[in-house]
């Protein structure tokens, strides 16, 4: 990951908190032996391994991105659909690829285009006419990862057909409900806005997303090792390399391990406190919803448990503002000729909120 | 050009033909013309009427118009002076140049509250009116009471809440209610300091943010005796300094 990218994870204006059960590196002999008597009282070790292992497949191929891969896990224990932004080439579509192979769930991929249809991602009722009725023939959508390539490549009346399955996992058709196979996540792509041939998302299915990350460009030590790594031959098929190593039952279960997390009653406090910043604040048209305020205690809780604790800290909460924030909240007309930008303002709330402790 | 020359012709044709035939016109042989009078009753009527009273309203000015007509008339005749005029004829220009360096300014995103004096500190932000303000609280108080109760998780609180006091009043850490307690680990100078208030906060955490209610006096001890030991080194280390 570029550090010096200015949308990149590991430059957000709020640096990632340090995780807390590492061994400090010169312990001092009280501190010793307190760390035997505050130790977690949940065996968190199942996910400690699991996220490592995916983890380390990923780190097969992809050079870098560490902070891009811990907050897909955080999506992926948090049972959230994640919205990837960048330049073409910055491997936003590999990573997503990558993270679906690490799992051993049905994989699909749709690439969005102008021209695609609603019925072309959910499916449509075909006539049978040897049994005189109409049978429903699922779409690609029916898959429990689900990579949607260029998102923004499609006008709004395909975007729509998205809306019940993101939020409820399912869809209807012709009165029938038809439900999603468990986990079910979309991991969508996007290139910036002002590209030719793209349409703005709507507000309704922006917010569906848990979090929309920033893929920027890698560091030039990054580009040299990717670039060793394609002349050394290992760039001619990638996807061989990594193996599902996270079962749809282990997912089942990490998940609800990281529903169990204890958050500080006035934590949630903090979370209402910042997501409703965004509706008071002067350089915002449109504020966050209370969908935000449930990303950001779900998102919270995967972090703390990532990171080895088994309950939530403020940083966890500040970490992951802008990734949830951003693509909620709308900037007024002046706020944005001024050049301001959502992750501006979201640090700027998070200067305005006192932590609680 | 045939469509300009036929009327031509034609506008010449009459002339020739009155010259050759004089009509004379018949006589007038009606009976003297009669002055037909309106009906006097029909009159007073329609002058009776609202739409035919054509009486000029005089404009009342009030005094707001009044102030302004004399402030424009008094404008008017100093711009007529030899001064004035030269005002007029450069005050124009040098607004233009005004409102140019503003444009200017506002599009290379120059914040002119900030031009002329020192950025905003952020304490100056609009905090949440509950803030707890941390020097006006008597913890040695509050932690004693809270030990007595036994109320070990909010004794591991207050007694956190001391040491950062502690180290805001040493000028260790610069306190905001906005910052997290790794962003005072980062403030701490290099030294044995960093690596205390880790484990301190670490304990802090442990027993605050994960609701350690069931904090035993032996746990509550060990907390104890951690916090003692960074207090007892914060104070050495400012001595030595």
């Amino acid at each position: 990951m570029d550090s010096s990218s200015p949308n990149s994870p590991d430059n957000l204006p709020i640096s990632p908190a340090p995780s807390l059960s590492a061994a400090p590196e010169t312990p001092a002999a009280e501190a010793t032996e307190s760390l035997s008597s505050f130790a977690p009282r949940t065996d968190l070790s199942h996910l400690s391994r699991h996220a490592e292992a995916i983890r380390q497949e990923l780190g097969k191929v992809i050079v870098g991105q560490q902070a891009l891969a811990e907050l897909l896990l955080v999506a992926l224990l948090a049972d959230g659909h994640v919205l990837l932004e960048g330049v073409p080439g910055v491997a936003k579509t590999l990573t997503a690829k990558l993270l679906a192979r690490t799992l051993s769930v049905p994989f699909s991929r749709l690439q969005f285009t102008p021209d695609l249809m609603p019925s072309d991602v959910l499916g449509t009722s075909v006539f049978r006419p040897q049994r005189g009725e109409f049978e429903f023939r699922p779409g690609p959508i029916f898959a429990s990862v689900v990579l949607i390539d260029e998102i923004n490549r499609a006008p709004a009346k395909t975007q729509s057909a998205l809306f019940e399955v993101m939020e409820e996992r399912q869809i209807t058709q012709d009165g029938t409900r038809y439900p999603m196979p468990a986990p079910f996540v979309v991991l969508a792509t996007q290139n910036p806005i002002e590209q030719e041939g793209t349409y703005r998302l709507p507000e309704a299915q922006l917010d569906r997303f848990l979090f929309k990350l920033s893929v920027g460009y890698p560091s030039v030590e990054e580009e040299v090792a990717i670039l060793q790594g394609h002349h050394a031959g290992f760039g001619g098929a990638p996807l061989d390399a990594v193996q599902a190593v996270v079962s749809a039952e282990d997912l089942r279960q990490l998940r609800e391990q990281v529903q169990r997390q204890h958050v500080e009653p006035k934590l949630l406090e903090y979370i209402a406190r910042l997501v409703g910043q965004t509706r008071a604040h002067k350089g915002l048209y449109l504020g966050a919803s209370p969908r935000a305020s449930l990303a950001l205690l779900n998102g919270a809780k995967a972090l703390a448990a990532l990171r080895g604790r088994d309950f939530v800290t403020p940083e966890d909460i500040q970490y992951l503002c802008p990734m949830v924030l951003r693509h909620r909240i709308q900037l007024t007309p002046e706020r944005e000729m001024e050049g301001g930008t959502p992750d501006d303002v979201v640090k700027q709330i998070l200067q305005q909120i006192e932590v609680p402790r | 050009m045939l469509l300009l020359t036929r009327p031509a012709a034609a506008a010449v044709a009459p002339d020739s033909t009155t010259q050759a035939t004089i009509r004379v016109l018949p006589a007038d042989n009606n009976p003297a013309l009669r002055l037909r009078q309106p009906d006097a009753e029909r009159l007073r009527e329609l002058r009776g009427q609202r739409d035919f009273r054509y009486v000029e309203v005089k404009s009342e000015l009030s005094a707001w118009d009044m102030l302004w007509l004399r402030f424009w008339r008094w404008l008017a005749e100093l711009l007529a002076t030899p001064s004035g005029k030269f005002i007029w004829q450069y005050g124009i220009y040098a607004f233009l140049v005004v409102a140019l360096v503003f444009v200017v300014l506002k599009l290379m995103q120059v914040d002119l509250t900030r031009a002329f004096g020192r950025a905003p500190r952020r304490a100056a932000l609009s905090y949440d009116a509950e803030t707890e303000d941390l020097h006006a609280l008597d913890l040695d108080v509050l932690l004693t009471q809270a030990e007595e109760a036994r109320n070990y998780r909010l004794a591991v609180r207050l007694g956190y809440l001391r040491v950062l006091r502690q180290l805001s009043d040493k000028g260790l850490i610069k306190w905001q209610p906005d910052k997290t307690n790794h962003d005072y680990l980062y403030e701490l100078p290099t030294g044995p300091l960093p690596e205390s208030f880790r484990e301190l906060t670490r304990q802090f955490e442990y027993v605050w943010y994960g609701e350690q209610d069931d904090l035993t006096a032996d746990d509550y001890e060990r907390a104890r005796t951690t916090r003692q030991a960074f207090e007892r080194r914060l104070s050495s280390t400012s001595q030595a300094a």
